[in-house]
C-alpha cells in the first residue's frame, strides 16, 4: 500500500476508540490494503472510488462508535436501525440527500455566512491542492527507471581530512564495486558542456559520459535503436529525446547517423523516451565508454555512482562491504602514499537515488506543502467559527426536532449536513483555483527542480481535493455539529436570547489556535525574509552590476598550446574593449557563481613539510584586467603584467585568505609557492580580496589565481575560458559579441552567457521561491486569522449590547467600553501568540538548512512578528469595540 | 426513540456473517469474500464496517475469536485472526433459519409461487 494511504487510514482509526483500535485496528489495516490493491488492479479510477469508499466507512465507522447514542448497542447502532427500518445503505443516502439538499436550500438564504465560509475554504483547499499535484509529481513519483527503490548513489567521505565533506568517486571504485555482492549493476558518470555540431549547426551542450552499464543499471528502454550490452570502444551516442526532437526533428531513421560531439564524430545507436532523465533534465546526450583507469596511477576523481542494491540487502552492511573493498583499491591500482592515506580515512556513502537526485527539492517542497496544510487548518477555524455562532442560532430548531422525536444521530446529521455541502461546494472552487493557481507556481519553482513540466491535475491531486474536503467538513462543521445537537429542550423555554459560556470558550479557543498557527508560518517567512536581505548583503568580493560573461571555444589550426590559446583569446578580449560603452574586459577559467574550482595542494615553495599535508587550494587561471573588470580589488603587489600573459613566467596571485594561510607570519608578495603535484615554484606578485566562488552562502575558499600561460607552453592551455564584460548596458551587449565572435572564430557557438546579475538571482533563486510562496501563505494565514477574530469579536459585541447598554446608563464612557472589547479580543490573540512563540521555536528548525546568517531562534524575528501580530489584533478588535461605544442605552434596553 | 431491537435479531449483513461462519472459522478477508459471494454481492461490507459488525457479535456472545483450522497453510506476514460461531452463534442462526423458512413458506402459499423442483 502507498504510504501515505497506510497514514490515511492510521489516522482514521485514530478517531476510533482505544479499545475498538487496538483490537480491530491492524486487521483493519491489512483488510483495507487488500481491497486497495484489488482495486487497484482494476485501474486508477476504481482504486480512487474504493479508496474514497473506505475512507468513508472508517470516518463514518469513527464517529459512529464514538457518538452513537446508545451506549448498550454502540457498535453499528446506526446501521442496526436503518436495517429494522428495512432499508439500510439506501435509505442512509436518502436521508441524507433530504438533509443536503435542505442544507443548501439554508445556506441560500443566507448568502454572507455561505460566500465567506465557500471562499475561504476553497482558497485553502485549492492551494493545497495545487502544492500537492507538485510535490506528488516530483517528490512522490516514482523515478523513471526499473525497480527505481533499488537503486543507490554511492559517493566517498573521509572525514578527519581537509577532502570535502562528501565527493565523487574515481574510475578505480567503478571496478573494485562491481565485485561487491550486495550491489548487482553498477555505472558511473559525469557531466560536461562541449561542443556538438550536425551540419551547419554548433552547439554547446550538456552531455553525459558514462560507463556502458549506465542503461543497464538504470533498467530503462530506448525509444529506438538499442542500447549498449557490452563493452566497446566504438564512439557511440546516445541522444535524449529532446535532442532527436530539436536537432534531428524526430526522424525515425536516426539510428546509424553520425553527430560530432565530445570531440569526435559519433553514431548514434539509441534514442530515450521522453520520460527519461538522468541525473538532470539538461543531459541532452551520452556517450557509453569504457571505464579506463589512468596509466600515472593518480585516481581521477569526480564521478558519480549509481547502483542497485541486490535484494535483501540493508544499507548499513552495504556500507561496511563497500569500505572493506575500497581498503585494497590503492594496492591494486598502485596508488601514491599520498592517496594511500585519503583511503585509510574513506568511509563510503550510500543513500537511495531518490535522495540524490531530489534532495535539493524536497526541503523547500516539503516546508511548503506543510506551510499551505497550515493554512487549511486555520481556514477551518475560520469557518468552525462561523458555524458555531450559526448553530447557535439553530439552538430553537434543534429542540424542535429532540421533542419531535429525532435522535441526536439525525440532529448531528442535518447540522453537518450544511458543513458537508460547504466543504464539498468549496472542494469544486478549489480545482478551479488550483487549475488557475498551478502554472503560477510552477513559475516560481526554481528550475533546478526536475519534472516540472509533468505537473498536472491529476486523478490523486484531484482525489487529495476530494479528501481535504471531507476532512475540512469534519474538521470545521463536527465540532458545532456536536455542540448544536444537544439539543436541550431548555432553549424552547427562554426563547434563544443570548448563548452559553461554553460556545464563546470554543470560539475564543478557535481564535488562538489560528493566531498561533498563522505565528508559526510569519515566524518562517520572517526568518526567510532576514536570511534574503543578509544574502543579498553579502558583499562577494566582486561586483555583480554591469557586467556580461560567457564563453567560447575556438577551434581552429594555429591554437595548439597555451600561448597560442592565450594570444587568441586576449586579442579578443582587447577587441571586446573596444566595442561601444564596454568599459573593461579579462579573462578566467572560472567565472565565479557559474563554475566550481579546481583543487589541488599548494605549499610554500621553501616549505619541506611533507606535500601530502599541504592545503587544498581552490585555483583557477586569469588574465587581461580579470580583476578590474570584475572589482575584485588588488590589496598588494600588482596584477599579472602583459609580458606574462602570453610568453609564460611562473607568477601566481594569491588571495588574501590563501596568503594569510601559506604565509601567517609574512608578506605573501614575492614569496613563491608551489603545487604537490608539481616541482615548478611561482612567484606571487599580488594578493587580491577573497571571493564566493560557488555560492553566496558560503564562506570564501582560499584561491591561487594563475596566469592564462604556464611556464612552459606545454604547461597548460586554455582553450575555452570565460570571458568577461563590464558596460552599463551588459545585457544588451550580447548581439554584438556574437556579431564578433563570428568573425573572429565562426566556428566557435557562444555559450554560458549571462549577466552577473542572473547568476546571483540564480544561486538565490531556492531561496527567493521558497520565502515568496511562503510570504503570500503567511499573509493569507495572517488575514484569515484577523478575519476570524474580527468575526468573533463582533459577535461577542452585538451579543452584549445589552449588557453594555446597561454598563452605559450606569456611567461607564465610551472609553471604558472599548477598552473592555479590545481588552476581550487582545486576551485570546496574546494566548494564540504565546502558543505560537513556543511551536514556531519547534517549527522553525525544520528551516535550518534554507537560513543564512539568521538562528532559527532568532529573538528579533520573533519579537516583531508577536509585536505585529498583537498590534494587526488590536486593529482586528478595534471596529467591534468602536460600534459598542456607539450603544445607546435607551435603545439596547429597549430592543432585550 | 431509536427503535430498540431485541437482542435474539439479525440483520441481513449479522444474518450473513454468522451463516458464512457455520462451516468453519473464518478470517476477515475470507469471511468478507464470502459474504459478497454468497449474498449474490448485495452485501460487500467495508472492512471497518466488518469489524465494527465483528465486535458488536462478540460482544453479544454469537461468534469468539478462535485458533486457526489445523490444516491451514502457515500465512507470510502477519498472522490471521480467525472467528467461529459460538455456541449460542449456531443456536441464533438455526432459529433465525427456521423463522425464515417458515416466513418463506408463507409468503409462497400467499404469492402463489411454485416450490421449485430441487
Amino acid at each position: 500500500m502507498r504510504r501515505w494511504v497506510d497514514a490515511a487510514v492510521r489516522a482514521l482509526l485514530r478517531l476510533y476508540p482505544r479499545a475498538f483500535r487496538g483490537r480491530f485496528g491492524d486487521e483493519i489495516r491489512h483488510q483495507v490494503a487488500c481491497d486497495l490493491e484489488r482495486a487497484g488492479e482494476q485501474g486508477r479510477i476504481a482504486w480512487t472510488r474504493e479508496a474514497a469508499g473506505q475512507g468513508w466507512d472508517l470516518a463514518r465507522g469513527a464517529a459512529a462508535e464514538r457518538w452513537s447514542p446508545t451506549p448498550a448497542g454502540r457498535w453499528m447502532d446506526d446501521e442496526r436501525r436503518l436495517e429494522d427500518e428495512g432499508m439500510g445503505m439506501k435509505t442512509t443516502m436518502i436521508e441524507w440527500g433530504r438533509e443536503l439538499s435542505q442544507a443548501a436550500r439554508a445556506l441560500a438564504r443566507v448568502p454572507g455566512f455561505t460566500a465567506v465560509a465557500v471562499g475561504t475554504l476553497a482558497l485553502a483547499i485549492g492551494v493545497n491542492t495545487a502544492l500537492f499535484a507538485l510535490v506528488d509529481r516530483v517528490l512522490l513519483a516514482p523515478l523513471p527507471y526499473g525497480e527505481p527503490e533499488e537503486l543507490v548513489y554511492v559517493a566517498g567521505s573521509a572525514p578527519g581530512t581537509d577532502f570535502p565533506g562528501e565527493f565523487p568517486l574515481s574510475p578505480e571504485f567503478f571496478h573494485q564495486y562491481r565485485e561487491a555482492q550486495g550491489l548487482g549493476d553498477v555505472a558511473i558518470w559525469n557531466d560536461f558542456t562541449n561542443t556538438a555540431r550536425l551540419g551547419d549547426r554548433v552547439e554547446r551542450v550538456v552531455m553525459g559520459v558514462a560507463s556502458w552499464t549506465l542503461f543497464e543499471t538504470l533498467r530503462v528502454e530506448p525509444l529506438l535503436g538499442s542500447l549498449p550490452a557490452e563493452d566497446h570502444p566504438d564512439p557511440d551516442v546516445v541522444l535524449s529525446h529532446a535532442m532527436w526532437t530539436n536537432w534531428f526533428g524526430r526522424d525515425p531513421g536516426v539510428i546509424g547517423e553520425t553527430i560530432f560531439a565530445g570531440g569526435q564524430d559519433r553514431t548514434v545507436v539509441a534514442v530515450l523516451g521522453p520520460e527519461l532523465w538522468f541525473p538532470y533534465e539538461g543531459v541532452q546526450l551520452w556517450i557509453p565508454e569504457p571505464v579506463r583507469i589512468g596509466e600515472d596511477e593518480q585516481p581521477r576523481f569526480g564521478w558519480g555512482m549509481v547502483a542497485r542494491v541486490t535484494p535483501g540487502t540493508d544499507l548499513g552492511g552495504l556500507t561496511a562491504e563497500l569500505d572493506r573493498l575500497a581498503d585494497r583499491i590503492p594496492e591494486r591500482y598502485g596508488w601514491s602514499t599520498t592517496n594511500a592515506r585519503l583511503m585509510e580515512r574513506y568511509r563510503p556513502v550510500v543513500r537511495p537515488l531518490k535522495a540524490e537526485l531530489l534532495g535539493d527539492a524536497s526541503g523547500p517542497l516539503w516546508v511548503l506543502l506543510g506551510s499551505v496544510g497550515l493554512v487549511l487548518l486555520i481556514a477551518c477555524a475560520n469557518v468552525a467559527n462561523l458555524f458555531l455562532v450559526r448553530v447557535e442560532h439553530r439552538r430553537r430548531d434543534m429542540a424542535v426536532r429532540t421533542a419531535l422525536g429525532a435522535g441526536r444521530g439525525r440532529r448531528l446529521r442535518a447540522l453537518m449536513a450544511e458543513a458537508v455541502v460547504v466543504a464539498g461546494a468549496a472542494g469544486v472552487g478549489a480545482v478551479g483555483l488550483a487549475l488557475l493557481c498551478l502554472p503560477v507556481l510552477v513559475q516560481g519553482v526554481p528550475d533546478f527542480v526536475p519534472r516540472l513540466d509533468e505537473v498536472r491535475l491529476t486523478g490523486t491531486a484531484l482525489a487529495m481535493t476530494g479528501a481535504l474536503s471531507v476532512l475540512a467538513a469534519l474538521l470545521c462543521g463536527f465540532g458545532p455539529a456536536l455542540r448544536g445537537s444537544r439539543g436541550e429542550l431548555t432553549a424552547l423555554k427562554d426563547g434563544v436570547r443570548g448563548s452559553t459560556a461554553g460556545g464563546s470558550a470554543w470560539r475564543n479557543l478557535l481564535v488562538a489556535g489560528q493566531t498561533a498557527l498563522a505565528l508559526v508560518l510569519l515566524v518562517g517567512s520572517g526568518l526567510l525574509a532576514r536570511s534574503f536581505v543578509a544574502v543579498s548583503d553579502v558583499d562577494p568580493g566582486y561586483d555583480t552590476r554591469d557586467l556580461l560573461t560567457f564563453q567560447i571555444a575556438p577551434d581552429q589550426e594555429h591554437l595548439v598550446d597555451g600561448p597560442s590559446f592565450a594570444r587568441f583569446h586576449l586579442d579578443f578580449s582587447e577587441r571586446l574593449a573596444a566595442l561601444p560603452g564596454v568599459e573593461a574586459t579579462g579573462i578566467v577559467e572560472n567565472v565565479p557563481l557559474n563554475e566550481s574550482l579546481g583543487v589541488q595542494r599548494f605549499l610554500p615553495g621553501t616549505s619541506v613539510a611533507d606535500p601530502a599535508s599541504a592545503p587544498l587550494l581552490g585555483f583557477t587561471f586569469a588574465d587581461g584586467d580579470y580583476f578590474g573588470t570584475m572589482g575584485v580589488e588588488l590589496l598588494r603587489g600588482r596584477v599579472f603584467t602583459a609580458d606574462e600573459e602570453t610568453s609564460g613566467r611562473a607568477t601566481a596571485v594569491v588571495s588574501e585568505s590563501a596568503a594569510r594561510l601559506l604565509w601567517p607570519t609574512a608578506e605573501a608578495v614575492g614569496q613563491t609557492l608551489r603545487s604537490a603535484e608539481g616541482e615548478t615554484r611561482y612567484t606571487v606578485v599580488g594578493v587580491v580580496e577573497d571571493v564566493l566562488q560557488e555560492d553566496l552562502r558560503q564562506e570564501a575558499d582560499p584561491m591561487i589565481y594563475l596566469p592564462l600561460v604556464g611556464p612552459t607552453p606545454e604547461s597548460w592551455a586554455m582553450a575555452s575560458p570565460g570571458h568577461v564584460v563590464r558596460s552599463p548596458r551588459a545585457a544588451d551587449l550580447v548581439p554584438e559579441v556574437r556579431a564578433l565572435v563570428s568573425e573572429v572564430a565562426p566556428e566557435a557557438p557562444m555559450y554560458r552567457v549571462y549577466t552577473m546579475e542572473s547568476l546571483a538571482e540564480e544561486s538565490m533563486q531556492g531561496l527567493t521561491s521558497t520565502l515568496m510562496v511562503l510570504g503570500v501563505t503567511s499573509a493569507l494565514a495572517l488575514i484569515l486569522g484577523m478575519v476570524g477574530l474580527f468575526g468573533v469579536l463582533s459577535y461577542a459585541v452585538a451579543r452584549r449590547t445589552r449588557e453594555i447598554g446597561v454598563r452605559m446608563a450606569l456611567g461607564a464612557d465610551a472609553g471604558r467600553v472599548r477598552a473592555l472589547v479590545v481588552g476581550q479580543g487582545i486576551r485570546v490573540v496574546a494566548a494564540g501568540v504565546v502558543v505560537g512563540l513556543v511551536a514556531a521555536w519547534f517549527s522553525s528548525r525544520v528551516l535550518q538548512g534554507m537560513l543564512y546568517g539568521v538562528e532559527p531562534g532568532d529573538p528579533l524575528t520573533f519579537g516583531a512578528v508577536a509585536t505585529s501580530m498583537l498590534a494587526v489584533g488590536a486593529l482586528a478588535c478595534w471596529l467591534p469595540a468602536r460600534r459598542a461605544s456607539r450603544v445607546q442605552p435607551a435603545e439596547s434596553l429597549r430592543e432585550g | 426513540m431509536t427503535p430498540s431491537k431485541p437482542d435474539d435479531a439479525l440483520s441481513r449483513l449479522e444474518y450473513h456473517v454468522l451463516l458464512a461462519m457455520a462451516d468453519e472459522p473464518l478470517y476477515g478477508y475470507a469471511l468478507k469474500e464470502a459474504v459478497e459471494e454468497e449474498s449474490d454481492g448485495a452485501l460487500a461490507p467495508r472492512a471497518a464496517s466488518l469489524y465494527r459488525l465483528l465486535a458488536r457479535l462478540m460482544d453479544r456472545g454469537l461468534i469468539e475469536e478462535v485458533e486457526a483450522p489445523v490444516d491451514t497453510p502457515p500465512h507470510p506476514g502477519r498472522p490471521r485472526q480467525y472467528y467461529g460461531l459460538t455456541s449460542g452463534g449456531l443456536g441464533l442462526l438455526t432459529a433465525e433459519t427456521r423463522r425464515l423458512q417458515a416466513a418463506a413458506a408463507l409468503a409462497r402459499d400467499r404469492l402463489g409461487m411454485a416450490e421449485r423442483p430441487a
